[in-house]
């Protein structure tokens, strides 16, 4: 028990470093970004060049935010089905090794896709496409179908759609550090802030449905649990409005809201680890609760998105600067 | 089904399981310690019952709920001893049936007298095989001693020595090991529920060839 | 002093037993003997507690009396079938007539909060028709109440236990969505599911008096599957975590280990208290009204017992039902064996039902009705079981227990005729407390016998469709107690009115079981919480008529 508890203290902390590494980004971007004056006298293809880099770095967080998530969601869930079917191992090793790809890409300045991140990430979204398959037929073929109880407590229908989210805004980072100097980023010929904002948007809706039926499942008994089916359909929104086209206003509280989502989702995992403790036997009964209770890495993937809504953002202002 | 029983007969089912295991896990709790620490105490002596009615009650008990060597010996008798002696009763009987103590000893003296007046001898002193073939009778009502003083053999035999030995035999840890229930369980209880489904603090069943492999996991089941 | 809440009271000097945290205590109001209350309830389970709770909030004056120990949950139940054997009501009583029932374990309960501390939660509605059993379906008798108006009592206590259901419910007329949702189903409950859908009806997920997430202070179930042996969890929504603590803060006493032997009356033939025992003394609480709330046997065993000069024939009598109409459900059971393992120790004992020969009428050969749930038999129960209803023992009981985790059943709550004949009188020999114990006689009709058939092929096809083997039957067995103080339109053939009130006594009431003139398919806690809650709306509306005397 111990050993688990240090094992879930050192898991925390990993995603602490994950945070901080992020805050860190925030921090020295300004040095290297458009904001700084060394920024400024670069010459525009550089500067350019660097502010593409600089976002596709963000996304690369982003994917990796969502992936940390994925990998201790389904590790802790996929336990729970005591990996019955050795498919179950395929998120984790999928969503580490996203991870490992969106730290490298994190720390990567240059300006060109790298293969083996592109490759992961494809296999990221491959992985959820497959994932929602095999947890659609395990709902479809338990006694009942396609009810309330298996939509409740079968496999989790949205849960591996996190993953594919995951895949495809690093897919859309390495297709931006594909841009090189250019003025107006695209992603497979489409304007590259626009279309990370809609990925960003849609999983927010996507997964605020998800922890929408949980909640239900929870008859809501905690007012807090209204947060996450509330405050990112909104931020949705918000994203839906600048990619229609907003002004500098819409941007701002945009920008200020999907920080809030960010908070939110971290904060997440302080409420759900309350909601642990007051199930019976509370944190001493771990070895249940952790399973039974409301799950633990599941709010950060709020973080995730809103992180890439960031980075949308910024691409979408640079793109309409230029 | 006693044929099909008998051929799944193959020892353990649950090697290496033990329930007691979990003593210090989160699925027990103080009280149930407690509970249970005075059961495991419980002597092999009579305190309600006569040192001779201790015997036939142990020889009852060896002919209902009959025991295997795999697990130390469940004290059956003394634990309807102490059960009767709390005064802990069923709470209801039939018309014609004394309460729960009284109608033991009547129907102990009664079994002893159609032991003696068919064998020659005391239900605890005759062979397995006669004691089956008395209790056999005793359930189907067919026995007539005036001993039995207005009580229907068959009650006696049902809400009685039936129930009682049995109910005396399945409270006991070991059987709890030997059946591969997982046991009191609070403050933590289960999480996998369908079909086939096991926590890891639950008894693996040995799969036929293939004991090795629960033996292994019963081992660590905490 | 100790501790042992079986042994000395713990309701008293001003405070009571907080349920919900070990060791502690809550204040109570506390009332003098001599000083007549409102209300005294004699029983505090689901129709007793129900009450108290309701008529304290309505600013009545309230003691309601236990002759149970008043336990907390958390730190006086143990994970152990015997030792909770602590929770059934085991004062002596004799059983006759044809098919006598078995009492002292599921259908009885000694404690504050009576029998839900350990019933299986099972909270259903009653098919609208049954309340007009007579009229609309030709046997046994009309309830004097509607269903529509009872509709709005079961969703009052609905949301008071926050029931756990399905989302939708597949049988009878709309009812609001349950405060919490359903369960998730454990492997007995599956089998159930492929049962029924193999024999093309439909089932769903049970309504459950336990918590599917936090309530309060109170936990949600952890799937322990004791549920029968009282909940050390607080996840159960018994009497004695919801309505008492409730009555409670409203200002009602408790007094618990506290067995009342005898109702008094005047000259005048109203009653003006009652006599209980506790801490080895017999003591007198006046009240200006008396409700007797002890269950389908102590509810007739008290009335029977506090009979005088003036009612010869005990209290509430005139009609002569008094003990009458005793009416338990069948409980009959199919058992097999699975090829997979079912564990059906874990979870609640019932996850998954069918009501459907609740409401389909065509192809019986029987008036009433039944449903069926799946079953989770803990390791006492289940050898019992095969001793006694399969007849095991010998070297044959041990090794089939060791194929206790692949076993599944299906068991009924089937719905019996009230007959005059099978009732509760009172027998010669005494109980502890010197008080004359009852003999209950029960029989079954070529009615309930024709159900009973009716159920087994039912259900045997469904568990072998289910893909069980070495299916048989479990005959005898019964579950729950009603009537024996029947309500209706008339004295002549009622004990109580519709308010459950008696005819002959006005200030004399009964609140539980007894009071059903029909017991229906179903499990009966629900209704006997939604007719305690029309009781004191009705008792509150009366008062303020000036039609109950102050």
């Amino acid at each position: 028990m111990l050993d688990a508890m240090r094992s879930d203290h050192a898991r925390k902390q990993r995603a602490h470093g994950i945070a901080r590494a992020g805050v860190r980004e925030e921090r020295s971007a300004p040095a290297q970004g458009r904001w700084s004056p060394t920024s400024r006298s670069l010459s525009g293809p550089d500067r350019q060049k660097a502010d593409n880099v600089l976002a596709a770095r963000q996304l690369n967080r982003a994917a990796g935010t969502l992936a940390a998530s994925v990998l201790a969601d389904s590790a802790v869930e996929h336990y729970r089905g005591s990996f019955k079917n050795k498919a179950m191992l395929t998120p984790i090793v999928v969503a580490g090794l996203t991870l490992a790809m969106s730290l490298h890409g994190t720390a990567d300045k240059r300006p060109v896709a790298h293969n083996a991140r592109d490759t992961s990430y494809l296999l990221a979204a491959g992985t959820g496409l497959l994932g929602t398959g095999f947890h659609i037929y395990n709902v479809t073929k338990k006694v009942g179908g396609f009810s309330w109880q298996n939509l409740f407590y079968g496999a989790p229908l949205g849960a591996p759609m996190a993953i594919l989210l995951s895949g495809l805004l690093g897919f859309c980072s390495e297709r931006l550090r594909a841009n090189g100097p250019r003025r107006r980023p695209r992603v497979l010929s489409l304007p590259a802030g626009k279309t990370v904002a809609t990925v960003a948007a849609l999983g927010l809706l996507g997964t605020s449905g998800e922890a929408g039926l949980l909640h239900f499942r929870g008859a809501f008994h905690n007012p807090l649990m209204a947060i996450p089916v509330t405050l990112p359909p909104i931020g949705a929104g918000l994203l839906g409005a600048t990619v229609a086209g907003s002004g500098e206003c819409a941007h701002r509280a945009t920008r200020w809201w999907m920080r809030l989502l960010v908070a939110m989702g971290f904060a997440g995992v302080g409420l759900h680890a309350y909601g642990i403790s007051r199930n019976m036997g509370g944190w001493r009964n771990w070895s249940q609760n952790i399973l039974d209770g409301p799950p633990l890495p599941a709010p950060p993937s709020f973080a995730g998105l809103a992180l890439a809504g960031l980075a949308a953002l910024e691409l979408m202002r640079e793109a309409s600067d230029g | 089904m006693a044929e099909r029983s008998s051929q799944r007969s193959r020892g353990s089912v649950y090697p290496g399981y033990d329930v007691l295991a979990k003593w210090n896990s989160p699925s027990w709790n103080d009280k149930t310690r407690d509970v249970i620490s005075r059961r495991l105490a419980v002597a092999n002596d009579p305190r309600f019952f006569t040192a001779e009615e201790f015997q036939s009650v142990t020889a009852m008990a060896d002919r209902i709920v009959p025991q295997s060597a795999s697990h130390s010996r469940i004290p059956v008798a003394a634990l309807v001893d102490r059960k009767l002696q709390d005064g802990i009763f069923d709470g209801y009987r039939p018309a014609g049936m004394p309460r729960d103590g009284d109608a033991w000893r009547l129907g102990l003296h009664a079994l002893d007298a159609e032991a003696l007046s068919r064998h020659g001898s005391r239900f605890a002193e005759m062979a397995g095989p006669d004691q089956d073939a008395l209790l056999r009778r005793c359930e189907a009502g067919g026995l007539h001693a005036p001993e039995w003083a207005g009580m229907p053999p068959s009650a006696f035999f049902k809400h009685r020595l039936l129930q009682d030995l049995v109910l005396a035999y399945y409270s006991h840890p070991a059987a709890w090991s030997e059946i591969g229930w997982g046991g009191p369980a609070s403050p933590r209880g289960y999480v996998r529920l369908d079909f086939d489904d096991r926590d890891p603090w639950e008894a693996a069943e040995a799969k036929p060839g293939d004991e090795l492999a629960a033996l292994r996991i019963n081992r660590h089941v905490r | 002093m100790s501790d042992d809440p079986r042994h000395s009271p713990r309701a008293r000097n001003g405070r009571a037993p907080d349920v919900f945290r070990p060791g502690r205590w809550v204040s109570m109001q506390q009332y003098a003997d001599n000083e007549a209350v409102d209300f005294v309830i004699v029983g505090t389970g689901a129709g007793g507690g129900t009450l108290a709770c309701k008529l304290a909030e309505y600013g009545f004056s309230v003691v309601a009396l236990d002759a149970g120990p008043y336990f907390r949950p958390l730190e006086d139940f143990a994970s152990d079938e015997s030792e909770q054997t602590k929770l059934y009501w085991t004062d002596d009583r004799i059983v006759d007539g044809d098919n006598p029932l078995q009492l002292g374990s599921n259908n009885s309960g000694k404690a504050v909060g009576g029998s839900t501390v350990h019933f299986a939660m099972v909270s259903l509605r009653f098919r609208p028709e049954w309340f007009k059993a007579r009229t609309k379906l030709g046997y046994g008798a009309d309830w004097p109440i509607d269903w529509r108006e009872m509709w709005a009592y079961y969703t009052e206590v609905e949301q008071a236990l926050k029931i756990s259901g399905p989302i939708n419910y597949p049988w009878g007329p709309p009812r609001p969505r349950y405060p919490y949702r359903a369960h998730p189903l454990n492997a007995a409950a599956r089998a159930l599911a492929r049962g029924c859908e193999a024999m093309g009806i439909a089932w769903t997920e049970t309504p459950l008096a336990t918590l599917s997430a936090p309530r309060g202070l109170a936990h949600p179930c952890v799937y322990r599957g004791f549920c029968v042996a009282g909940c050390s969890t607080n996840a159960k929504q018994s009497a004695l975590v919801t309505w008492i603590p409730r009555a409670l803060s409203a200002g009602a006493e408790i007094r618990d280990l506290a067995m009342v032997g005898r109702i008094e009356t005047d000259e005048n033939g109203l009653a003006v208290g009652v006599h209980y025992h506790r801490q080895d003394k017999w003591h007198f609480q006046k009240a200006r009204n008396v409700v007797v709330a002890g269950y389908a046997i102590e509810t007739p065993r008290l009335l029977l017992n506090s009979a005088t000069d003036k009612f010869p024939d005990g209290l509430a009598n005139s009609s002569g039902l008094v003990g009458k109409n005793l009416m338990a459900q069948a409980n009959q059971a199919v058992w097999g064996v699975m090829e997979e393992e079912v564990r059906s120790y874990k979870g609640p004992p019932s996850l998954a039902i069918t009501e459907h020969w609740n409401y389909a009428d065509e192809g019986k050969d029987f008036f009433g009705g039944y449903c069926y749930m799946s079953q989770g038999p803990l390791p006492q129960l289940w050898a019992k079981t095969q001793a006694s209803a399969h007849g095991l023992w010998g070297a044959r009981l041990v090794e089939e227990m060791k194929r206790y985790n692949h076993a599944v059943g299906l068991k009924i709550v089937g719905e019996m005729l009230p007959q005059e004949k099978n009732r509760v009188t009172l027998d010669d020999e005494v109980d502890q407390y010197g008080i004359r114990i009852p003999r209950v006689t029960y029989s079954w009709c070529d009615n309930d016998k024709r159900l009973i058939d009716h159920s087994i092929g039912f259900m045997s096809r469904a568990l072998t469709a289910a893909g069980a083997k070495d299916i048989w039957i479990q005959h005898d067995d019964t579950c729950h107690l009603n009537g024996t103080a029947r309500m209706g339109s008339r004295p002549d053939n009622s004990v109580v009115n519709a308010d459950c009130r008696s005819w002959d006594i006005p200030n004399l009431w009964v609140c539980d079981g007894s009071v059903f003139p029909t017991v229906g398919g179903a499990n009966p806690s629900l209704t006997i919480q939604a007719i305690a809650c029309r009781t004191a709306d009705r008792i509150r509306s009366l008062a303020r008529l000036g039609e109950i005397r102050f």
